[in-house]
């Protein structure tokens, strides 16, 4: 009767097989992989060193113009400023310039990769039958999972982070433009066409911009993503804001734990804000 | 339709409650390394065959949240407290929020360590030495060319300890003290995972790679890496200011309060218990090798060094373990 309570059978699976395969496939393609890695830290460095370059006092200033003009508010330009200097008085304002650059790395390259896939996947119903389930499963798969190939094929640090990070917050850009660009009216691309626009006119000119607030709210889903993963990738070598909240986890330092976790949400809470900022801009537009 | 699905569901009801008879179970805690699932088989085996036990368990968790498991009562016992790894290990054990029954092991190290064959090369790998005279932590800064860093090429990397460790602190005064930081980049890991796989890599790729480790660990068991010398240990002052080599920690064995009053018998036996770092590492190169669990590790391990047997329990109990140990 055990059988009942409990699954009869299970083989000896040796997972050595998926290990071997895997080392043996970096092996394989060695040089592929390290120039996706090189290219992707010149990168890096590149945003790294953009960041570093703009003094502290200009990011406040800035924050604080773009929330006066957006907001069409005095206080929330200065409550927005006096949130960011926040993260600087408690001494995390070098973390966070870490954290910022391989975040805005990650969407950049989401927006490289995601934007052309989510129109391609939009003109066809088969590749979006393929491709849902993938972008399921990427969502999905709980994150240790793929860092360890990351980090196995990229070595620890600033690369395999980016690459984690993108696959992960890669997902609502591509959902989001697809879906955006198959909800755009049916007689609007009918008329376009009748007044006699190539396919490509149709896509670029009536297609993506009658789309583009749904587009904008997955560039703000993706940047939401990839400040969720700041702790995630501190784990392998990243430092940045989330390797300040690993240590209070480590040492059940709940104060030093809440504090930086504060800052990421500060910062998140800016990036969303502005985003959100740009696609409110973006529906005006359209909607006129 | 409606009747079919109410029969099966109380079906599995029944099941269920028939399943659920009452367990007199003793919870170990697993801080996630083998060391410490490889104690608590040998110390669960004990507890079933020889004490009033039914079974025993395991609570997965990091190693603070095991230590603060183990405070609130939801582990038993707790075969590898890592004190200094802890910060308020001693404010907890003076507030006695726990008891601590004994150590299990000290003679582990910790420290910088390379690969060997970056000192002596492999002639079966065909890897020249890269390091020939690399002996010691001061040695390194001649050799900063062969750690090169990703990010900053003119330096050396140094792996450094997991983030939040006390260790990691100390190595890092340690570096600045000997002037290291001139050559060496403090790399930062981020974990345990993120620099047991940097080590890995590096081994399997033939590669030079210097960093924080330490022993007993299956890393350390299944490759061959070299411990760096450093000045002889002084004071726990000047170690901790980063100028001495890391003294051996005291791995302690730990109960909770609500246990040690539950269960003086299988305490007394716990602060009998006692292991090295050696044979710790034969164990887990036993299951490694054999790939089988620490269930039958544990087995094996108590076969082979029966007289400890005998210095953990009486010897009504011993004949037990015994028994169940030839059945």
């Amino acid at each position: 009767m055990r059988w009942i309570t409990e699954f009869p059978y299970s083989f000896n699976f040796d997972n050595k097989i998926i290990d071997d395969f895997v080392r043996s496939f970096r092996d394989t393609f060695a040089v592929i992989f390290d120039g996706i890695g090189d290219g992707l830290n010149a990168m890096l460095r590149g945003v790294q060193s953009f960041l570093n370059f703009i003094p502290w006092w200009v990011y406040i200033i800035a924050i604080f113009l773009i929330f006066w003009k957006q907001q069409k508010k005095l206080v929330s330009g200065i409550l927005y400023a006096v949130l960011l200097s926040l993260i600087g008085f408690f001494g995390l304002w070098d973390l966070m310039v870490i954290t910022m650059s391989i975040v805005i790395t990650s969407v950049i390259i989401s927006l490289i990769l995601g934007f052309p896939i989510g129109i391609l996947v939009s003109k066809s119903d088969r590749l979006d039958k393929i491709i849902r389930p993938v972008l399921d499963m990427m969502q999905t798969m709980p994150i240790f999972v793929y860092l360890i190939p990351a980090v196995i094929f990229f070595g620890l640090g600033r690369v395999p982070a980016v690459i984690a990070t993108t696959i992960y917050a890669i997902v609502p850009l591509i959902r989001l433009t697809n879906h955006g660009i198959r909800m755009v009216d049916e007689e609007v691309v009918e008329a376009a066409k009748a007044f006699g626009s190539t396919g490509m006119q149709t896509l670029f000119k009536v297609q993506i911009p009658q789309a583009l607030p749904t587009i904008m709210t997955g560039v703000n889903q993706t940047l939401m993503m990839a400040m969720s993963m700041v702790v995630t990738t501190s784990m392998i070598g990243v430092g940045g804001l989330g390797i300040e909240v690993l240590r209070g986890v480590q040492r059940i330092e709940i104060g030093r734990g809440l504090i930086a976790g504060s800052a990421v949400v500060i910062l998140a809470i800016i990036l969303d804000r502005i985003t959100q900022g740009l696609m409110k801009k973006e529906e005006g537009v359209t909607n006129e | 339709m409606k009747k079919l699905l109410s029969f099966i569901m109380s079906l599995i009801l029944l099941i269920g409650v028939a399943g659920c008879t009452s367990t007199n179970e003793i919870v170990f805690a697993d801080a996630q390394w083998d060391s410490i699932q490889f104690h608590n088989a040998v110390a669960g085996f004990i507890a079933v065959e020889a004490f009033d036990y039914d079974k025993w368990s395991e609570l997965s968790a990091t190693t603070p949240a095991t230590h603060l498991g183990l405070i609130n009562g939801e582990i038993d016992v707790h075969m590898e407290e890592w004190a200094d790894n802890i910060p308020s290990y001693a404010d907890d054990l003076e507030a006695g929020e726990f008891v601590e029954l004994g150590i299990n092991f000290d003679d582990n190290f910790q420290g910088l360590y390379v690969p060997r064959y970056v000192i002596e090369g492999d002639a079966e790998r065909g890897i020249e030495p890269m390091a020939p005279n690399l002996k010691t932590v001061e040695d390194l800064k001649d050799y900063a060319h062969i750690f090169p860093d990703e990010d900053d090429s003119s330096k050396g990397r140094i792996y450094g300890a997991i983030p939040g460790w006390e260790v990691d602190e100390i190595l890092r005064r340690k570096v600045e003290y000997m002037k290291l930081d001139e050559q060496f980049v403090y790399f930062n890991p981020g974990s345990e995972f993120g620099l047991a796989s940097a080590f890995t890599n590096a081994y399997e790729n033939g590669e030079a790679i210097v960093g924080y480790y330490w022993e007993p660990t299956w890393l350390m068991g299944l490759y061959d890496f070299v411990l760096l010398e450093d000045e002889p240990f002084t004071t726990v002052e000047d170690f901790q200011a980063g100028k001495t080599e890391m003294p051996p920690m005291d791995i302690r064995i730990a109960v909770s309060n609500d246990f040690y009053e539950r269960d003086p018998e299988f305490s007394e036996f716990l602060s009998n218990y006692y292991s090295t770092s050696a044979l710790i590492s034969e164990a887990l190169a036993y299951t490694q090798e054999h790939n089988v669990d620490f269930t039958e590790t544990a087995k094996w391990y108590l076969r082979e060094n029966d007289s400890m047997i005998d210095e953990w329990l009486d010897s009504e109990r011993a004949q037990m373990v015994r028994d169940a140990l030839a059945r």
